[in-house]
């Protein structure tokens, strides 16, 4: 799993390619606790480039989800697609996280 | 406004030796040490031989993966000494497993089924932010790599049944595939 960083405005975005499983989720988790130490506010997750997540994954959004939301800061999931899409739909957590269907709308949302 | 669908059918994991799941007429059959880096290895070993058309892509294998890491994990301690035993039979209709670990068993069973129940009344209820207490099943052995979410979504996709053995070391599992009209 890759992780890069992007910034628009005052949206950091985290865009992560290849499979969040059980081995390599906690990256996720710590790379965004190091940016809340960086006092960042506003985190876009893109998982365009994500196909395959396990419950470690659903885990570490989770982690992340409930630690932004305590902070009242913000997070928007997007891009969630195929069998990532299913997984969050079986574990009844498409209400739980803050999604949208693209980063555009995630900017958008961001700014409401 | 609640939403009863979550609460209207509320499925629990069951304890059932004699459960027909746990006949092993016909099935193939692999065992695995319990080597940790080696579970998805171990899985796609499983799930080559499904055919592609009840594949979902990689749910079927993600799903899979699941119950093995946890008898590997959970069950097993990643103790590489101990087996884990699975026997397995998919074809266009069904998937069907057990896994079985030689660990001391699924002791927090009943503690699971209520935390799963206040789950969905959290859903029924539309109430996001009592579910945020819900949304992660802790054990005192849980470490932070721990989802605590597997067995939600586990229950859910295997709809013909989900069913762990007296000892609560061995779980059976049956995913039905209807046929496409045409």
């Amino acid at each position: 799993m890759e992780l890069k960083i992007r910034k628009n405005g005052e949206n950091y975005i985290i865009d992560v390619n290849g499979e969040m499983d059980l081995y390599n989720s906690y990256k996720l988790k710590e790379l965004v606790m190091k940016m809340l130490e960086k006092k960042v506010e506003r985190f876009i997750i893109n998982l365009e480039n994500v196909d395959y997540i396990d419950s470690s994954g659903i885990g570490a959004l989770i982690y992340i989800c409930s630690t932004i939301k305590k902070m009242n800061l913000k997070l928007i999931i997007t891009n969630i697609h195929g069998s990532v899409k299913k997984v969050i739909e079986l574990t009844k957590l498409m209400g739980y996280f803050p999604i949208t269907n693209s980063i555009e709308e995630a900017i958008q949302q961001m700014e409401e | 406004m609640s939403d009863k669908t979550y609460l209207s059918e509320i499925k629990e994991i069951r304890v059932d030796e004699n459960s027909p799941l746990f006949d092993k007429t016909g099935m193939l059959y692999k065992e695995f040490s319990s080597d940790y880096r080696q579970i998805r290895y171990y899985t796609l070993l499983i799930v080559q031989s499904a055919p592609i058309e009840i594949k979902e892509i990689n749910l079927l294998e993600q799903q899979i993966s699941e119950v093995i890491k946890n008898a590997v994990k959970h069950g097993n301690r990643s103790n590489p000494a101990k087996k884990v035993r699975v026997w397995y039979s998919f074809d266009l209709d069904h998937a069907h497993l057990i896994v079985e670990d030689e660990g001391e068993g699924f002791k927090d069973l009943e503690k699971w089924n209520e935390f799963n129940r206040k789950r969905l009344e959290c859903l029924a209820n539309q109430d996001f932010e009592k579910l945020a207490d819900f949304v992660s099943f802790r054990t005192a052995k849980s470490d932070e790599n721990d989802g605590g979410n597997a067995l939600f979504a586990a229950l859910e996709y295997w709809d013909g049944g989900f069913v762990f053995n007296s000892k609560r070391n061995a779980v059976a599992m049956l995913k039905k595939f209807p046929h496409k009209r045409h």
